[in-house]
């Protein structure tokens, strides 16, 4: 098959399928309640002890407390990441928070969080 | 003696009807509301490993060539091109990506390039296009030798290998439930593959098949699907990014971190790059023999049910990263 022809066909399709996939809503992201955080928890970290969960008012972030520490879960996707909040640093952003993790497989997650919610969550995120 | 031969790259040739089959997946999921999820980052992301994972053959692909053809210059014997050398070629080159696909779950190496296809939390016909762009870097390529030292030539194995790809594609599938018993009895299947990617402790290093699940069947390591428990996809610890450089080169990067800290020995050094993914010289990590065995100590009615057959494993036994 010619190069280009291949290459046409490549982006074409990529293009093709990415923009269908959008305008049929299916680039929406997680909306978690509570107990959705819980779950999403336990699927990542299946031996933590959870004692509590907030979750942010944009449904998409959720801090966790465990007695193995405190946590991140954050929509990715359709889907859920978490992480433990062990190294990190947290930055200011102007719609909440952000947070780098020293974690080339997730290195960023921005948290979009009301004023109250991001004096809350970064008292609670700090290391004391 | 077949100096000069050439076949077509059958996985090049495919891509229209990847194309086609994406789409119409699509729409039977968006219709009939059942049979799979797509998400559109998720989706990108896959493509996009698939369409770079086609240019590293077509910049990379000499070394390999190049290493084949200089057994085909040692070897005395010639197959042919018969329909019959290609079937033979086919099935033992299916054996062949048994084996590496096997090394690939179980050497942390090879997992580094293969890894990128596991990073998916969903499972559609885009994940099977989520493939390494760093599989020249593993040298699994002299596992194809004794099929070129057999008198099979290297354009007849890479165009089996091609085929096997192709096969594998249609796989990747939630909207094919369970086929014929007898089908599925020999080869490959959604069913089975499902499993393959599942991050559920139950099937963790299962079902290796490319195109004949006989070879899972013979070598012990075959997992049925079980009605009761669906497949969980995607990592045991799930990537954050969508970025492709990231989804291809992280496992990589994490063996140079692990293998260049201080204090180690040259043995535990060589073991980050070489025993099965999840080693840790200081047990901070996990394996996914020690995934299984914490999931007995939790579910105990589990043991000797499919998936928790073996012995109680040792610490360096299978892991995941």
């Amino acid at each position: 098959m010619p190069l280009e022809f291949l290459l046409i066909l490549v982006i074409g399709g990529i293009s093709a399928i990415a923009v269908i996939l959008h305008l049929t809503g299916r680039s929406h992201r997680a909306v978690l309640l509570p107990e959705d955080a819980r779950a999403a928890w336990h699927r990542h970290f299946p031996d933590d002890m959870i004692v509590d969960v907030t979750v942010a008012h944009d449904g998409h972030a959720a801090l966790v407390e465990t007695e193995q520490g405190p946590g991140l879960l954050w929509s990715f996707g359709a889907d859920t990441v978490g992480r433990h909040l062990r190294d990190f640093d947290l930055l200011d952003h102007p719609q909440g928070l952000r947070v780098l993790f020293h974690d080339f497989t997730a290195p960023q997650v921005t948290l979009h969080l009301s004023p109250d919610e991001r004096r809350d969550w970064q008292a609670r995120m700090t290391p004391r | 003696m077949t100096e000069t031969l050439s076949f077509p790259d059958p996985t090049q040739l495919a891509v229209p009807f990847f194309i086609a089959a994406i789409l119409i997946e699509f729409l039977w999921i968006a219709m009939k509301k059942r049979g799979g999820r797509y998400e559109t980052r998720d989706a990108v992301t896959s493509l996009v490993m698939g369409a770079g994972s086609v240019a590293e053959g077509i910049l990379l692909g000499f070394i390999a060539w190049g290493f084949l053809m200089v057994l085909w210059d040692l070897t005395p014997l010639d197959l042919g091109t018969s329909v019959w050398a290609l079937v033979a070629c086919f099935v033992l080159d299916d054996l062949r990506y048994y084996w590496v696909h096997r090394f690939g779950h179980r050497i942390r190496w090879v997992w580094a390039s293969h890894v990128n296809h596991h990073s998916s939390q969903h499972y559609n016909l885009t994940t099977a296009l989520r493939q390494t762009w760093t599989g020249t870097f593993t040298f699994m390529m002299v596992v194809k030798a004794p099929l070129v030292l057999l008198g099979f030539h290297p354009a007849l194995v890479l165009f089996a290998g091609g085929l096997n790809l192709i096969y594998q594609f249609w796989i990747h599938t939630e909207a094919i439930g369970k086929l014929p018993g007898w089908f599925e009895a020999v080869m490959n299947t959604p069913s089975h593959h499902r499993v393959h990617h599942g991050r559920n402790p139950r099937y963790l290093d299962c079902n290796y098949a490319g195109v004949f699940i006989v070879w899972d069947r013979m070598f012990g390591t075959f997992v049925p699907e079980q009605e009761d428990e669906k497949v969980d996809y995607g990592l045991v610890h799930n990537l954050g990014t969508f970025n492709p450089l990231r989804v291809a080169f992280h496992e990589w990067l994490g063996i140079w971190r692990d293998i260049t800290q201080p204090g180690l020995t040259l043995r535990q050094r060589l073991a980050y790059a070489f025993a099965p993914p999840g080693y840790s010289h200081d047990g901070s990590r996990e394996t996914s023999a020690q995934i299984k065995a914490r999931h007995l100590a939790r579910h105990p009615q589990d043991r000797g049910t499919p998936g928790f057959t073996d012995r109680p494993p040792g610490p360096a036994q299978g892991l995941r990263s």
